[in-house]
C-alpha cells in the first residue's frame, strides 16, 4: 500500500471501495459474533436506526452440489443430509424421490409412512431448535434450555428409528433402511402427549408471555404481498397469510391421505412467525400418531419396493426377518440411473426445498441442483431489517429461524 | 381424510388484566419448575449410556466371513473404509500362500453411516452400539487389520454404571439405572 492510495483515488487490490455517508455508523456483526451464525451482516446505522443490512453469507460453503456429481447416486445422502443436519429426512427425502422419479420405482406405502413419520419427527425437533435459538436471541434463555431439553425426546424416537440421532440416513430409492422397532409406537405416543403438554407450558412462559408479547408484536411485518413478491418460503410465508404449503400444493408420499392442518396466522411478524412453528408443532404431533397408528396395524408389507425385496437373497430376508434391516446387494454401490431429469420438492421444517436431478446415464449424476429454504428467506435481512432499530435484528433473525449451512450448501 | 388449511388468529387482548394474568403464569411456571426442576443431565463417565440394539456405532469386522468382494469400500460414501493385500498361509496347503483382500477402516472419516455393513454380503461387518472411544493420536484412528476384529473397550465401562433413557409421558426423558 505504498503508492496510490485511498486519497489518490486508486483501488486496494482485493478491497472494495465504499463511500459512507456522515453520521453513519457501520457495524459488522459476525461471523465470529456468537449471536450471527455462520454469516456476516454488514449492518448501517443511523442513531440507533438501520438504514441498511446486508446478509453476507457463504462462510459454510461446502460446494455440495458439486461434490454429488463425483459420487455414486447413493452417496450424496449422507452428505446432503449435512446441509441440514438438525432437519435430515426433510432434506434429503426429495432427492430419493427425484431418483425414484428416475427409476421409474415407488417405495411401498409402509416405506412412504416410516418416512412420513421421521419427517415429522424431524420437524418438531427442528422447529423446537428453532424456538431455542429464538428464545437465546431475545434473551430468554429459559426457552433455550426447556427447547433444547424436550427435542432430545424426538432424537431419542428418530435414534429408535433409525440409529442415529441426526444423521439418519433413512430413505432411499424403493424404500427406507429399516423397519420400525417393537417399542417405538408407545415412546411415539409417550412422546406427543409429553410436547402436547409442554406446549401449554411454553404458551406460558415464552409466546404468552409479556415480555416476549411486547418485544416481538409489529416487529419485521411481512405483508402478503411484500412476502410474495420477496420468494419467502416456509412458516415465514405463512405467517403473512400466504396459504401455501408443499404438503398440501403437491402432496408427496402419504402427505395427501393425512388428516392434518396447515397453520395459517395474517399478521406477519415476529410473534405471528413463533405462533406458526408452535402450531406446526401440534399438527406434526397429530402426524406422527397418525403414522404410529398406521403401522401398527399394516405390519407384513415390506420396507422397500415389493419387486426389490423378492429378488433379495436369503441372508438378506433372514436379516430383515431378524432385526427389520434392510441391505443393500452389492450392485447398488455401482447402480446406474437411467438418463433423464428429475424434479421434485418438499417442506422442510424451514419451507420448500426443490431438487433438479439430471442423469446421463452413469453411476454419478451428472447434476444435481438443490434450492434450500434458507437461502430463499436469507432476503428478509436486506429487505425487512432496514428501518427497525439494531435491537430488533436478533428479533428477526431468530423468528425467520435463518440456518447458514442450509442457505450456502 | 385430506389435510386443509386453517386460519388462525393472534390473541392480541392488551389490557392490564390480561397482562397481569400472563405475568403471573409465566412466574407461577417459573416457581413451579424451580422447585421441581426437570433433569436429564448424564454424568459422564460416572454413568454412561447404554445404547439400544441397532444404535450404529463402531463397525467390528469378522476377517472369517469376509469374502474379499470390497463391496464395502466401493460404497463407503467418505472414502474410509480400505482394502489392503495381505499374503495368507492357508493351513492345508502351507507350501501355497494366497494373497487375500481384506478391508480396513480409518475413523478420521468414517461418518457412521452404516452403508458398509448394510452392503455386506456375508454379514462380516456388524455395528456396536456405541462410538465414545478415546485415540491417543490421529494415527490410531486408522485401524490395522487386527485392531478391527477386535471389539473395542468402552473407557467409561471400568468405573461408570449403565443408564438407558426412557420416552415418559411426564418428565419427557427419564434416565434410568441399568441392573
Amino acid at each position: 500500500m505504498t503508492s496510490g492510495g485511498l486519497e489518490a483515488g486508486g483501488q486496494i487490490p482485493g478491497f472494495i471501495v465504499k463511500k459512507i455517508e456522515k453520521e453513519v455508523y457501520e457495524i459488522f456483526i459476525g461471523p465470529q459474533h456468537p449471536g450471527s451464525g455462520h454469516m456476516r451482516i454488514i449492518v448501517r446505522l443511523d442513531g440507533d436506526i438501520i438504514v441498511e443490512a446486508d446478509p453476507d453469507i457463504g462462510y459454510v460453503h461446502r460446494t455440495m452440489e458439486k461434490l454429488s456429481e463425483v459420487r455414486e447416486w447413493l452417496k450424496p445422502i449422507p452428505l446432503l443430509e449435512r446441509m441440514t443436519i438438525i432437519d435430515a429426512c426433510n432434506v434429503t427425502l426429495p432427492y430419493v424421490n427425484a431418483l425414484e422419479k428416475l427409476m421409474d420405482k415407488k417405495p411401498s406405502t409402509r416405506a412412504s409412512y416410516l418416512r412420513v413419520l421421521l419427517c415429522e419427527i424431524n420437524r418438531v425437533a427442528s422447529h423446537l431448535y428453532g424456538m431455542g435459538i429464538f428464545g437465546v436471541f431475545i434473551g430468554h434463555s429459559t426457552m433455550y434450555m426447556w427447547a433444547f431439553g424436550d427435542r432430545e425426546v424426538f432424537l431419542e424416537l428418530a435414534e429408535a428409528l433409525t440409529g442415529a440421532r441426526l444423521t439418519h440416513t433413512y430413505p432411499i430409492p424403493g424404500g427406507v433402511r429399516r423397519d420400525m422397532p417393537q417399542e417405538l409406537p408407545g415412546m411415539a405416543r409417550r412422546a406427543v402427549r409429553y410436547m402436547r403438554r409442554r406446549l401449554e407450558e411454553y404458551r406460558k412462559i415464552f409466546v404468552d408471555n409479556p415480555v416476549i408479547v411486547k418485544r416481538l408484536s409489529g416487529v419485521g411485518v411481512i405483508s402478503k404481498s411484500r412476502a410474495v413478491e420477496l420468494g419467502i418460503v416456509g412458516p415465514n410465508l405463512r405467517a403473512s397469510g400466504v396459504k401455501y404449503d408443499v404438503r398440501i400444493a403437491e402432496p408427496y408420499e402419504v402427505y395427501g391421505e393425512l388428516d392434518f392442518e396447515i397453520p395459517v396466522f395474517e399478521e406477519g411478524d415476529a410473534l405471528a412467525r413463533t405462533w406458526v412453528r408452535v402450531e406446526e408443532i401440534k399438527q406434526s404431533l397429530n402426524i406422527i400418531e397418525q403414522a404410529v397408528n398406521w403401522l401398527e396395524t399394516h405390519k407384513g408389507e415390506p420396507v422397500i419396493a415389493k419387486e426389490d425385496f423378492d429378488k433379495l437373497p436369503k441372508l438378506h430376508k433372514e436379516v430383515y426377518e431378524r432385526e427389520g434391516r434392510v441391505k443393500f446387494v452389492p450392485a447398488h454401490a455401482t447402480m446406474k440411473i437411467p438418463a433423464g431429469k428429475a424434479v421434485a420438492r418438499g417442506e422442510m421444517g424451514r419451507g420448500e426445498i426443490f431438487y433438479y436431478v439430471e442423469s446421463d446415464g452413469g453411476i454419478t449424476p451428472y447434476r444435481v441442483r438443490v434450492v434450500t429454504p434458507s437461502a430463499r428467506n436469507a432476503i428478509v435481512f436486506k429487505h425487512v431489517v432496514p428501518g427497525h432499530t439494531l435491537m430488533d435484528l436478533p428479533a428477526i433473525y431468530g423468528s425467520i429461524d435463518y440456518f447458514p449451512p442450509e442457505s450456502d450448501r | 381424510m385430506p389435510p386443509k388449511i386453517s386460519l388462525k388468529k393472534l390473541d392480541r387482548r392488551g389490557g392490564l388484566f390480561e397482562g397481569v394474568k400472563s405475568n403471573i403464569h409465566t412466574l407461577a411456571l417459573g416457581v413451579k419448575y424451580l422447585v421441581d426442576p426437570q433433569r436429564s443431565t448424564l454424568l459422564y463417565p460416572k454413568e454412561y449410556i447404554e445404547h439400544r440394539p441397532g444404535y450404529r456405532g463402531f463397525i467390528i469386522f469378522i476377517k472369517d466371513k469376509c469374502i474379499s468382494c470390497a463391496a464395502c469400500a466401493r460404497i463407503c460414501p467418505s472414502a474410509a473404509m480400505k482394502m489392503v493385500r495381505v499374503t495368507e498361509i492357508d493351513p492345508k496347503h502351507p507350501d501355497k500362500p494366497r494373497q487375500k483382500q481384506y478391508p480396513v477402516i480409518n475413523y478420521q472419516r468414517c461418518i457412521f453411516c452404516g452403508f458398509c455393513v448394510d452392503v455386506c454380503p456375508t454379514e462380516a461387518l456388524y455395528h456396536v452400539p456405541f462410538h465414545d472411544i478415546v485415540y491417543e493420536n490421529l494415527a490410531d484412528m486408522f485401524l490395522s487389520l487386527e485392531m478391527f476384529q477386535v471389539e473395542p473397550q468402552r473407557p467409561a465401562t471400568s468405573e461408570g454404571l449403565p443408564v438407558v433413557y426412557e420416552v415418559d409421558e411426564i418428565k419427557g426423558l427419564v434416565k434410568r439405572r441399568k441392573s
